[in-house]
């Protein structure tokens, strides 16, 4: 029992992610219930789900980091079997490019694990305490926090995150990178960050330049999506900046708030993927411009969506505000330390999200409001189907409003420090600021709609709006001007050609380099013989020179 | 002399008798000549587990065959080392012969293949159980000639180019280990390999000595298929039949490659910080080189062929780190590559059966037909590929994580960019060969016979439990020996001397 108790060991911090690991587990199994029925496999399935959720506890439950490494690249093994459950044309690309990215990253856990035992002697979690000091102490952290990333999907390993969305079936979406996934990474990612290294300054920088880098960047991409489920993707990654961002503000408000906001974000975009999912099936498609006008036929769902979309938003008094509220505390009190790069990173966050607000005020109104693009037939939607997704909001309602429940039971004991919530309360200030933030709202308005004056043909009402294409007006076409500035132009077109995917970047490597080598194993015997020779020569010349 | 060290001499004739038989029997009837060729392997892999207890429980036998205690008689040795390739080679070797029942129902003449096939065990056998040198020659080149032929069994243009390629630089590596051993015998006067050791002990390290290593390091090295002398080998395991092509990479490499090296190095010639850097360098020159390789085939055997390239250079970087654990790592290695290598290959040929074809391109979607062989093709492949909790990833894993304690850092990260490569590797066999929608071409394919599947199972089912190995009394009786073989390699002399003198 000894050698179990080093290998195991439970936390209230790995309580806390295990319990929510088998309740999503069980939202998800109740949805595909529904969504993956009349599936091939279904047997397959179910035990590769169950599978996923017994190697996610072996992870948060692990006290040795080898431990940890097993279970953590079986779940990037798993990962890659449900998404080939997928449909879709590039299900199966997506699948490996997911595997590669993962295992990948798991290669550098591999090294963080084996400098960490090289400069301790042990891999138990509880006994290695390491300061951040020596080189190698970084670059194992570093590993380590790669490792993380990859699987929460921060940037520059995302990338895998929002083709997964699109060509995994919806079930698995929402259950592996959008909630299992982040559980696990940002759980790794605390235990490394707050346990095993002792951080300073620069790994703080970092952590927070990442999230911010990751939120504005992902954010940005998600909204010119013309997908339903990619957009949901693109926020997936982009709600990883936030949690990172909590992590690496090194205080105890953006710690907690960090982990409540990989909570919250579970329980909305699992929401979210698993409404996307029920449109699916009701429409037969997630692009945007074929979609609109489902609000009356699947209210249940809308309203769902609608919840969790202004959770992810930041909206009070959801739990998306809540969360994020936190972490901007623990930004503003970092300035206490350091510099003026907390103003950056408080800005990155906020604007983060307003345009997320944005683009869900398009994804909304793309999907369930506006003219429907035709008719969709009114089908009951399965009872296995909509109640996990009523579950899931109603969950956003009720750990905003009551946002003190989940921190008290879950989030605080496990931090096990003492938080602090920062901030005065000034009626008059406040009273002044929301007044002039409307008033420059009113003269912005004013102004612009001083500059434009548009001149369209009289509308006389009782046409057949099927032949007005342009009367449609689809939410995918919001943020057009966007696509169109001179610098965003640029960076979009370099990412459509997956300049900024590191899996297409090292494929490319990795093909360059075959053709280098192709060229010299050409076939012919004489020159492998020669080889044979040259070697040899090489070898008397090492050995006896 | 016991009734023990009596058997495992038998270990070499068996399948020698077996040959012969096989010849004996020729086309009267193929039932028997499967019935002989599984009888015999099976007897082999009993005797091997056998040999494992006997070895643990009465320590290293020693055989003197003729002329009693002197240094004239071949003797040979069965020590942790030989017993834990002998095991290997017959597990492999039994499951092949089950596999080529139904596989080779395709082929004529295959008395002259069982026959072939029993002579490269024998030669193998014959290689890790020997303490002569020119004895090991003799068995190394029944191993290789017999390969050879094997390898030309398809009787096309193809097979007989890759035959010839492989024939002559294999012979150009044999020459240079004929002429170490020549050189050795000049230098020594013995060809006692435990004697050589005494004489090189006592001299030290001279520059013949140097000059023997290097031939050496060619000669075996051209057989284990290291950068720079791997190029026969993309081209060599492809052709063979399957069953072929999964001993050859399985099993013939490490038994011809990986064992001659490490006898020799670690138990005659002694090891120098200089010879194991060497090791090292080629082993990750190897791991790079068949990983860059193997991104690029279409040809699913000649990309499982090139990862062979790959993972015989994480055995000898493991070697060559010197450690404890990296030689754990490297001999659990060589283990687990035999299991996931030949079940690749045998995969492939299940896919080639099916299908008659190896081309990734024309294939696609086989998992629907071909649940068993997508399957156990799945497991050794993500075994292959280094992940948990497979085995294959434990002694990646081990040989890594020693090359960072022996502060090899940046060729541990070599290491980790192969992992990559050939990850990438095998997820393409897996994604074209076996998922996606069913080409339109394989609607009519069948999963192939019971008795090609049985091995496929078995050798899947050992990558899943693989890991039991390092736990428990396995690891103290199987692995540990081989290690301590290589760890104190001046403990062959002595225990070789103690019987003849």
């Amino acid at each position: 029992m000894s050698v179990l108790g080093s290998m195991f060991k439970l936390t209230t911090f790995s309580f806390f992610v295990g319990v929510f690991i088998i309740f999503f587990t069980l939202v998800v199994l109740l949805y595909s219930l529904g969504s993956m029925r009349g599936q091939k496999n279904l047997p397959q399935y179910y035990f590769y789900i169950i599978l996923t959720m017994l190697s996610a506890l072996g992870v948060v439950l692990a006290n040795d980091l080898l431990i940890l490494l097993v279970f953590w690249g079986f779940l990037g093994v798993l990962l890659y079997l449900l998404i080939s459950f997928g449909q879709k044309e590039r299900t199966s690309q997506t699948a490996k490019k997911a595997l590669m990215i993962v295992a990948g990253t798991d290669l550098l856990m591999i090294l963080g694990i084996g400098l960490v035992w090289r400069l301790v002697g042990t891999l138990e979690m509880d006994k290695v305490h390491i300061l951040l000091t020596s080189p190698t102490a970084l670059v194992a952290y570093l590993c380590f926090v790669m490792a993380a990333f990859a699987k929460a999907g921060a940037m520059p390993f995302h990338t895998w995150i929002p083709d997964t969305a699109v060509d995994a079936p919806v079930s698995v979406a929402a259950f592996l990178p959008a909630s299992l996934d982040k559980l696990l990474g940002i759980y790794f990612l605390a235990r490394v960050t707050l346990d095993i290294f002792h951080m300073n300054h620069f790994t703080n920088t970092f952590l927070m330049a990442m999230g911010s880098l990751t939120i504005i960047f992902a954010v940005m991409m998600a909204l010119v999506q013309h997908d339903l489920k990619k957009l949901l993707g693109y926020h997936a990654v982009s709600q990883v900046g936030y949690m990172v961002l909590g992590l690496g503000t090194g205080n105890p408000v953006g710690i907690a708030g960090g982990l409540f906001h990989m909570l919250n974000h579970a329980i909305y975009k699992s929401c979210l993927f698993l409404s996307a999912g029920v449109v699916e099936k009701k429409a037969g498609t997630t692009d945007l411009d074929k979609l609109g006008g489902l609000a009356q036929t699947m209210p249940v769902i809308f309203i769902s969506f609608l919840i969790a979309s202004l959770a992810i938003s930041g909206v009070p008094p959801l739990n998306g505000f809540a969360s994020k509220w936190m972490i901007y505390s623990g930004i503003i009190q970092t300035a206490k330390g350091s510099g003026h790069l907390w103003i950056l990173w408080l800005m990155s966050a906020m604007f983060g999200s307003a345009l997320t607000l944005a683009s869900f005020m398009k994804l909304v109104h793309a999907v369930f409001l506006g003219q429907p693009f035709k008719e969709i037939p009114r089908t009951q939607t399965p009872v296995s189907m909509w109640f996990p997704v009523l579950l899931l909001a109603s969950l956003c309602v009720v750990y905003g409003v009551f946002s003190k429940l989940p921190l008290k039971v879950f989030i605080l004991p496990s931090l096990g420090q003492h938080v602090v919530f920062g901030g005065v309360w000034n009626s008059y200030a406040a009273f002044l600021l929301l007044l002039s933030g409307l008033f420059i709202g009113l003269v912005i308005f004013l102004l612009g709609k001083k500059n434009s004056k548009r001149l369209t043909a009289p509308f006389v009402g009782g046409e057949d709006l099927s032949q007005y294409p342009e009367m449609r007006i689809s939410g995918t076409q919001f943020y057009r001007t966007i696509e169109d500035m001179v610098f965003l132009k640029k960076v979009y077109a370099l990412a459509e050609q997956k300049v900024f995917d590191i899996y297409d970047v090292i494929k490319r490597i990795a093909h360059q380099s075959f053709k280098v080598l192709s060229r010299l194993h050409n076939g012919i015997l004489p020159t492998y013989m020669a080889w044979c020779l040259l070697g040899m020569i090489v070898l008397f010349y090492v050995l006896i020179k | 002399m016991t009734a023990h060290t009596n058997l495992f001499c038998l270990y070499i004739i068996l399948p020698l008798a077996g040959a012969f038989l096989a010849a004996l029997i020729g086309e009267r009837s193929r039932k028997m000549l499967s019935l002989l060729v599984i009888i015999t392997t099976l007897g082999e892999f009993l005797t091997a587990l056998g040999l494992v207890s006997v070895v643990n429980h009465d320590g290293p036998l020693v055989y003197l065959t003729g002329v009693g205690k002197s240094f004239l008689g071949i003797t040979m040795v069965l020590d942790g080392l030989s017993v834990f390739m002998a095991v290997i080679i017959s597990f492999i070797a039994f499951l092949v012969a089950v596999y080529s029942v139904n596989y080779m129902e395709r082929y004529t003449s295959v008395w002259k293949f069982d026959a072939l096939f029993l002579f490269m065990v024998a030669g193998m056998n014959g290689v890790i159980m020997t303490a002569d040198i020119f004895n090991l020659y003799v068995f190394l080149e029944i191993a290789s000639l017999a390969s050879i032929a094997l390898i030309a069994f398809g009787v096309k243009r193809p097979q007989f180019e890759a035959a010839f390629k492989y024939a002559i630089l294999s012979i150009l590596g044999s020459f240079f280990v004929l002429l170490a051993i020549a050189l050795l015998y000049k230098f020594t006067s013995t060809l006692n390999m435990a004697q050589m050791a005494v004489v090189f002990a006592y001299k030290g390290q001279t520059n013949i000595g140097l000059m023997i290593s290097v031939l050496f390091m060619m000669g075996f090295g051209l057989k284990a298929a290291l950068v720079p002398f791997h190029a026969w080998l993309p081209d060599a395991h492809p052709q063979a039949p399957a069953p072929v092509s999964a001993m050859l990479s399985g099993v013939l490499i490490k038994a011809l490659g990986f064992y001659t090296l490490c006898r020799i190095f670690f138990n005659v010639i002694g090891v120098s910080p200089h010879i194991l850097g060497v090791f090292m360098f080629l082993g990750v020159l190897s791991m790079l080189v068949g990983g860059i390789l193997a991104v690029g085939q279409w040809d699913m055997k000649r990309l499982w062929a090139c990862s062979s390239i790959s993972n015989m250079g994480f055995i000898f970087f493991g070697i060559g780190l010197g450690t404890p654990l990296g030689i754990l790592g490297a001999v659990f290695h060589v283990f687990n590559h035999a299991l996931i290598k030949s079940q690749l290959f045998l995969n492939a040929g299940a896919v080639e059966y099916a299908t008659g074809t190896r081309d990734l391109r024309e294939l696609g979607g086989l998992s629907e037909k071909m649940p068993v062989t997508s399957a156990t093709g799945f497991i050794a492949a993500m075994a292959g590929a280094g992940m948990p909790p497979f085995n294959g990833f434990w002694s990646k894993f081990m040989i890594i994580v020693a090359a960072i304690q022996a502060g090899q850092i940046g060729y541990a990260v070599c290491g980790l960019i192969a992992s990559l490569f050939l990850l990438g590797a095998i997820l393409k066999v897996i994604r074209l060969g076996f998922q996606g929608p069913l080409k339109a071409h394989l609607m009519g394919i069948k999963e192939v016979p019971i008795l090609m599947r049985i091995p496929m199972e078995i050798l899947a089912l050992g990558c899943v439990l693989g890991v039991l190995l390092l736990f428990g009394p396995i690891r103290v009786h199987y692995l540990d020996p081989a290690v301590g073989v290589i760890m104190h390699g001046k403990n062959y002399m002595f225990l070789v001397l103690r019987h003849l003198i």
